[in-house]
């Protein structure tokens, strides 16, 4: 067996040049000049020729070279003539060198190319056709472009092509292996990126295999990603076979909701239906990954969808209804009680539009009663400071980080890309990460520091060994998870991690501009909620007992009929048939977030915007609408019509809800800390755990997840890998 | 003179036929026409066919609709073993001939078109989004 | 010069197209009138279209009433001419069932304009 390109530490090696260009600042390596095509490129010492080509606006072909992963140079397929040199060079391997010239058009670099197409077209099938890469195949494509006009592939003695059996590596990717040129970009992305050692090499020669070398599956949250990467129809989706041609799809910008990072992503639809989600580049954010629950969980979309409102009948029914007939009966029940007695839930896939519209309502109603479903703690600063709630250092900050503290928190699985920024950062960076919370697998190592809480007590107080090298850190981050913040003594977690990131800032001098203190969120509305002054929690209603409950898609259980009174009214607003909808007595239908131009705020606060990508089932309606016309027929219509309307409304009340693909930064941590110091030091000595610990617990988290049929095949495929473990 | 009292003749001949002068008035009114001739034989629905070889091909076989249905008589009413009778595609009646009963064979239904009971085309294909159904409590 | 010829303008007696006074043209309209109105019976048997008698006989009013401001003499004329033909053509069935039913356009149904409205709709 050999495990490509084994990756330690060492590899930063590579990316001292890189590095020492971005920090020092003092010394700058002086520019190579190469020549492209005789043009005069400068470029910085240490890259390679096809970055040069890059810079001087030539794009060469290549298989197996991909910008964030390492260099394999095995495809030759970016072959370039050099001057002097007896051999085409491989470009993506080669440092320039002063006063290198490149010919990329040359007769030599022509037929070098077409040489390398025709050797990987005599072991590719030729079966474009039925290929699902097929309209987006880097073979296809650059076949057409480098490679020879006619065939000299004659299977005189028929001995036929080249054939590898196929891998069953999960439901979510299909291999045909066949297909495979061995570019090595997904043994690439599996070690590095998703962290996960489970594909290699078996073989050489015309006997090479890529492969995970006994049949197992590929269990990565992030194993999408080497879809996208596989340059040829080798590795496609499984959920997206035989399904479409990219050509006859609608591409929709838009933003992921399955957890708080807000991936960028692109809807794919075809006769107004998700087809498939792919990454959008953000370097910000997501870079060019996506998870694999943002990625498969479309097919949720389209199961246990309410389409046409509901409304209770006598014999305790719901049975379908009208929206006049719906909308009345809401509003007769809004209007026949006192304000005092109406309360609202908000859950984790609900837009800020939605949340405006619904707070607006309810406040002229004269109720105060509008809570989350996620809860956080309210003592001491709670979430009137913004840098309370926000992940302030941002996405980007961990690229600058030096040591990252995680409290309670599980980012593989609450967040993946964020946990892949950590991972690209401990490889290259010299990123330390210290984690207190039970130990998991994180794709990297980290100190553990135990997972009792009082430990953060120690480090606050700098009694704990850690707090020492914390104060010695340029640039600390302190990540909190929202889940540790909901136990009983989360009020006392956040101010011990206040506290700890406070002096970590004071100690390590890193300045006003460096943020340490982290929250990372689990749940897409959250950040917006809390912007436009929501109740964290739910322990409002558990005490006030309202007599009307709104439910705008609250679906994770955090209020049942049990915290109820028996005669409480219940509105539930969504876009499935989840846990909220089973309670509610009158369902208004909502629209999904492929549905609806909406705004989402990801957990650095940033707000981004969905758009429409298929128009919501039936009678469903965007939610912010429902709002609107309900309030209408309670006769205390919203002071707005359009969707720019409620966006000014938006801007009213919280400025940085519109200011999309910005982050704004908060501050006030000292104000926060003397906040914090109110409150009291009552931390309980149950260990912190994170709730979702395995693979098999990061598929179904929400309503969407839920319905959908490829996250819970992945479940199963998960825990029956684990049942396989176990018996070997 | 005797070709007219012939003619006459016939003429009563054919109004007693159908039931006197009350009786020819309704024929007239529901088919438009009078006629005499042989009966045949009549269906399960009660529909009595008739034959008159005096008047030629096409004219000479016909049904007289059971008077339950009134003036919604329609063609579709006709039993497939009497259809073929009436067209001329045999010229053994049911009566004589009967039918070979089959196992398969559905039972004759007349076409319902332009009623409640009428066939509507429905999709079958599988809706693009499966909407949710609320539990039935009771 | 110039003004003397605006003047000249001004005052010329304008050659009649049909009718030399407005007696004349009152005639013209009202036989025009009464040749449509003994055309509507056939007009819906000829077309088979899904109105009543009495409907295009209002129709007929109405647009008959559409032009009541008009008072130039050869405007009047004109419109005479075409609804004319316009007759003719209808009666000679050189028109389809569409076109006839063009008469009665205002069926179309207008799109909501309140938001409650447009939301039940479903419009955006």
């Amino acid at each position: 067996m050999l495990r490509l390109w084994p990756l330690s530490r060492g590899l930063k090696a590579r990316h001292v040049w890189s590095l020492a260009a971005r920090c020092s600042s003092t010394a700058v390596p002086e520019k190579i000049e190469v020549f492209v095509d005789d043009k005069r490129v400068l470029v910085d010492p240490g890259t390679t020729v096809l970055q040069a080509c890059a810079e001087a606006g030539i794009e060469i072909p290549r298989f197996c070279y991909h910008d964030r992963l390492s260099v394999a140079g095995n495809c030759r397929m970016c072959l370039v003539e050099v001057e002097r040199s007896p051999k085409p060079i491989a470009s993506c391997a080669m440092p320039v060198m002063k006063g290198m010239k490149v010919k990329t058009d040359s007769p030599m670099t022509k037929k070098a190319r077409e040489g390398v197409m025709e050797f990987l077209l005599m072991n590719h099938p030729l079966d474009c056709p039925i290929c699902d890469q097929g309209g987006e195949c880097d073979l296809q494509d650059q076949s057409m472009a480098f490679g020879s006009d006619r065939s000299r592939f004659t299977d005189m003695t028929f001995t036929g092509k080249r054939a590898v059996e196929d891998k069953n590596v999960g439901p979510l990717i299909k291999t045909i292996m066949t297909r495979c040129i061995h570019c090595t970009r997904c043994i690439r992305f599996a070690s590095e990126v998703a962290g996960v050692d489970d594909l290699g090499t078996t073989g050489r020669g015309g006997d090479m295999q890529v492969g995970t070398y006994v049949e197992k599956m590929f269990k990565s949250e992030l194993s999408g990603n080497i879809i996208d990467l596989c340059p040829v129809g080798a590795l496609t989706s499984k959920p997206y076979a035989f399904t479409a041609r990219p050509w006859e799809t609608r591409k929709t910008e838009s933003v992921d909701v399955m957890d708080a990072v807000g991936s960028n992503i692109i809807v794919s639809t075809r006769t107004n239906e998700v087809l498939r989600i792919l990454p959008r580049l953000n370097e910000e954010i997501n870079e060019e990954w996506i998870s694999d629950k943002t990625r498969f969980a479309y097919d949720g979309l389209k199961r246990q969808r309410l389409t046409n409102p509901f409304v209770m009948d006598d014999k305790g029914n719901l049975v379908q209804a009208k929206w006049e007939e719906a909308l009345t009966v809401a509003a007769k029940k809004l209007v026949s009680v006192p304000g005092e007695q109406i309360a609202a839930v908000a859950g984790g896939l609900v837009d800020a539009e939605a949340l405006v519209c619904l707070k607006d309502l309810l406040n002229s109603f004269n109720s105060e009663g509008l809570c989350t479903e996620e809860i956080f703690p309210m003592d001491g600063a709670g979430t009137d400071l913004r840098s309370n709630y926000l992940l302030n250092t941002k996405i980007m900050g961990v690229e600058e980080a030096d040591l990252i503290l995680l409290v309670g928190t599980n980012p593989r699985y609450e967040a993946p890309l964020f946990n892949a920024r950590i991972r690209k950062c401990w490889i290259h960076n010299d990123l330390e990460v210290a984690l207190v919370g039970p130990k998991m697998d994180l794709t990297y190592e980290y100190l553990h520091l135990g997972d009792l809480a009082e430990v953060l007590q120690q480090i606050a107080n700098g009694k704990h060994p850690f707090s020492e090298k914390l104060g010695k850190a340029k640039h600390p981050m302190v990540v909190v998870g929202s889940t540790v913040l909901q136990r009983p003594d989360g009020g006392a977690i956040h101010k011990a991690v206040t506290t700890i990131a406070q002096n970590a800032r004071v100690k390590s001098g890193c300045g006003e501009d460096w943020r340490v203190l982290n929250v990372l969120h689990r749940v897409a509305s959250q950040v917006a909620a809390l912007d436009l002054g929501y109740k964290a929690g739910v322990e409002y209603i558990r005490q006030n007992k309202p007599k009307v409950l709104y439910l705008l898609g609250a679906d994770e259980g955090a209020i049942t009929r049990d915290d109820l009174p028996i005669d409480c009214f219940v509105i539930y607003q969504g876009h499935h048939g989840d846990r909220g909808a089973q309670m509610a007595d009158v369902i208004f239908p909502g629209a999904a977030y492929t549905e609806k131009d909406a705004t989402y705020v990801n957990t650095e606060g940033r707000a981004q915007l969905t758009h429409v990508a298929v128009t919501a089932p039936v009678l469903a309606r965007e939610d912010w609408k429902i709002i609107r016309a309900l309030s209408e027929v309670a006769g205390a219509a919203l002071p707005y019509e359009k969707l720019q309307e409620v966006r000014d409304r938006l801007a009213d009340v919280s400025p940085n809800l519109t200011r999309y693909g910005d982050a704004e930064d908060a501050n006030y941590f000292k104000q926060s800390l003397e906040l914090a110091s109110l409150v009291k030091d009552n931390l309980t000595s149950t260990p912190i755990r994170p709730p979702q610990l395995n693979l098999k617990d990061f598929f179904m988290t929400n309503s969407i997840s839920r319905a959908s049929q490829t996250m819970a095949k992945c479940v199963h495929a998960v825990l029956e890998s684990e049942k396989k473990g176990k018996l070997s | 003179m005797s070709k007219y009292i012939e003619k006459f003749n016939n003429l009563r001949t054919i109004i007693k036929a159908n039931g006197g002068l009350k009786g020819s008035f309704l024929q007239l009114y529901r088919t438009d026409e009078l006629k005499i001739g042989d009966f045949v034989g009549e269906d399960k629905y009660g529909n009595k066919y008739y034959q008159n070889k005096y008047y030629f091909v096409g004219r000479s076989r016909w049904v007289q609709y059971v008077d339950k249905v009134n003036m919604d008589y329609d063609g579709s009413q006709i039993p497939a073993e009497w259809h073929r009778w009436l067209h001329y595609t045999t010229d053994d009646p049911p009566t004589k001939v009967p039918p070979v009963e089959r196992e398969w064979i559905e039972p004759h239904t007349e076409n319902m078109s332009g009623t409640p009971q009428e066939y509507v085309p429905y999709s079958t294909t599988k809706p693009k989004i499966e909407s949710w159904i609320p539990p039935r409590k009771s | 010069m110039a003004s003397s010829r605006v003047a000249v303008i001004g005052t010329k007696q304008v050659k009649p197209i049909l009718s030399a006074n407005k007696t004349e043209a009152k005639r013209r309209v009202l036989n025009l009138y009464k040749a449509w109105y003994r055309h509507l019976p056939y007009l819906v048997k000829d077309y088979n279209i899904a109105v009543t008698v009495p409907e295009t006989k209002a129709k007929l009013r109405e647009l008959f009433l559409k032009n009541k401001h008009v008072s130039d003499i050869r405007a009047i004329d004109l419109l005479v001419i075409k609804g004319q033909m316009d007759l003719v053509e209808t009666m000679r069935i050189w028109k389809q069932k569409t076109h006839v039913m063009m008469f009665f356009k205002d069926t179309n149904i207008k799109k909501p304009t309140a938001f409650l409205s447009r939301f039940y709709e479903g419009h955006d």
